[in-house]
């Protein structure tokens, strides 16, 4: 029953000033399950994305997380993004603290662990993602796919319900994507709630239950991912794809 | 390094100890001012345990023999000994100098971070922040000095919880002046740094849950702050010479002293030299003072590396 669906997003619009952003957009997803939002970029995919953890507002619409409406005045936004993790496209690590200091901010100061608590669970994320011997480095002193995995952690840390992923790849040279995308492999074989906007489009192939294509503020399809990327009903899905297929 | 060619490396060795000898050289004569200032106060406190307050800690003739011994210093006998007759005076004004400047600079610093953070993140409170910032750095410190002083008489109003803390109650209205007037010029320098913290520093922070305040606690202000060392580093050296204003409301200080030793002697070139030369020893203090600290809370990659 739809009723059910662990994040239901309708009728979700966004305006930046006259310039109308986001159009309409709807899709669920289950607990459990991977979206990877798709389209060419200016389409609006990070601005959705930003909705669910209201780093950008939406104007008309709702968004359903759990049962809970996301886009409520009433609601706490501190509370939403304590169960909502991100992790950034740029990264955005904490440039002042190591990487076990990125990871135990949140659960040290949000969540209100002890001091020691908080180290504890931000060394088991980062042992998670692969960076056991990097506990005390900082951000400067890692590579890009390193740091990447440092704001996997920082976000895991919290111990998320659903997992928003800014183009994760996309900063990063070609040779870091892989372990990256590894480390969200992970999780997804983990059963993590994920939503992820990415043009990596052979592991959205692998991972996604359902793929969105948008464009223009517009979802022009979607649908798991054989069909989508093999039998594309719309033209734009189909020209779209050709275009960012060429480049691998 | 162990690539370079020979007549390099020897070069660079003789740099290398040019450099340390100049090195040697400076915290020498740190140590000896400094020993000789905290030398001198501890025996005012303790009331003349080593000299009688007052005098000189090396007598005054014992200079002049030593300089009359040596040829070609002989003709400045007579001024060493002045020198040193001298710096009883010195020492007293100086400690007040220093008190003043690191009380104006701490009080000043804990109104500033706020003033900063609300000039960059705050909506009406940035404008109140301006106003005040622009009111103090744009009116001459002398002025606002007289105002506190002479125009609503703060001396005859202080606190009696720290009333007496001083021999006189006015010192207190010039911490009052430059803790106000400094902090307008440290909200200045913060922030500045706050704003080259990046965007995502903030964003990063709200998405794991954190506030807006508790982003700027505990993310943007420890960056911020340590990129603001150096140029806040300027006020403290402006502090420094600054605090002579106090002279001017008749807080004892460096330079109301000596300047009023000048105006019984006359001897005004020696004795503005001498004080000239006790005010750069403090500011070369701070400055190095401040390098220590900027080293001690680098953060590889943040902020630019300090050249040495």
């Amino acid at each position: 029953m739809s009723d059910d669906d662990f994040l239901r997003v309708t009728d979700v619009s966004k305006w930046y000033g006259d310039e109308k952003v986001l159009d309409e957009v709807s899709f669920e997803m289950d607990r459990g399950d991977v979206t990877v939002l798709i389209g060419p970029s200016g389409s609006g995919k990070s601005t959705m994305l930003r909705c669910v953890n209201r780093l950008a507002e939406a104007q008309e619409g709702s968004i359903l997380l759990d049962g809970e409406e996301v886009l409520s005045p009433d609601l706490d936004v501190d509370e939403l993004r304590r169960e909502v993790g991100m992790v950034f496209q740029g990264f955005n690590l904490f440039a002042h603290l190591t990487a076990v200091g990125n990871a135990a901010l949140g659960p040290r100061r949000v969540l209100g662990l002890s001091e020691s608590e908080a180290r504890e669970r931000a060394e088991a994320q980062l042992e998670r993602v692969g960076l056991s011997d990097q506990f005390d480095s900082y951000p400067a002193e890692l590579s890009g796919g390193q740091q990447q995995r440092v704001g996997i952690a920082r976000a895991l840390a919290m111990e998320p319900k659903l997992m928003l992923f800014d183009e994760p790849t996309s900063a990063l040279d070609p040779e870091l994507i892989g372990e990256v995308l590894e480390v969200m492999h992970g999780l997804v074989e983990e059963g993590m709630t994920m939503l992820v906007v990415t043009h990596e489009m052979s592991f959205a192939r692998e991972v996604a239950d359902e793929i969105v294509f948008l464009d223009d503020g517009h979802v022009i399809e979607r649908g798991p991912p054989e069909q989508l990327f093999d039998h594309p009903e719309e033209e734009r899905t189909g020209r779209f794809l050709e275009r960012i297929t060429s480049h691998d | 390094m162990a690539s370079a060619t020979r007549p390099a490396a020897i070069r660079e060795r003789v740099a290398d100890s040019d450099r340390s000898v100049g090195r040697l050289l400076l915290v020498a004569a740190g140590a000896l001012f400094w020993g000789w200032l905290v030398v001198s106060w501890i025996n005012r406190w303790l009331g003349g345990v080593i000299v009688p307050v007052g005098q000189p800690l090396v007598p005054v003739g014992a200079v002049e023999a030593a300089f009359g011994a040596i040829p070609g210093l002989a003709a400045y006998a007579a001024d060493a000994g002045f020198v040193v007759e001298l710096t009883p005076v010195l020492s007293r004004g100086t400690w007040l100098t220093v008190v003043i400047t690191g009380v104006s600079l701490t009080l000043g610093f804990i109104i500033a971070v706020p003033l900063a953070v609300t000039r960059v993140y705050g909506r009406f409170s940035a404008w109140l922040s301006l106003g005040y910032t622009e009111l103090l750095r744009g009116t001459p410190l002398l002025a606002q000095l007289f105002v506190l002083y002479y125009g609503l008489n703060l001396a005859s109003y202080v606190p009696g919880a720290v009333s007496g803390v001083f021999a006189r109650d006015v010192v207190w209205v010039a911490i009052l002046g430059f803790t106000l007037n400094g902090a307008a010029y440290q909200a200045e320098y913060i922030r500045g740094a706050l704003e080259s913290v990046e965007e995502g520093q903030i964003t990063a922070g709200r998405a794991i849950g954190l506030s807006k305040l508790e982003t700027i606690y505990h993310v943007v202000l420890p960056q911020g702050l340590r990129y603001a060392i150096p140029s806040w580093t300027n006020e403290f050296v402006y502090l420094i010479k600054y605090s002579s204003l106090a002279g001017f409301i008749t807080v004892p200080e460096l330079y109301y002293r000596t300047n009023q030793v000048a105006s019984e002697t006359f001897r005004y070139t020696l004795i503005f030299v001498v004080t000239g030369m006790t005010y750069l020893a403090l500011v070369l203090t701070a400055s190095k003072l401040m390098e220590r600290v900027e080293d001690r809370v680098s953060i590889p990659g943040l902020g630019a590396e300090r050249e040495e």
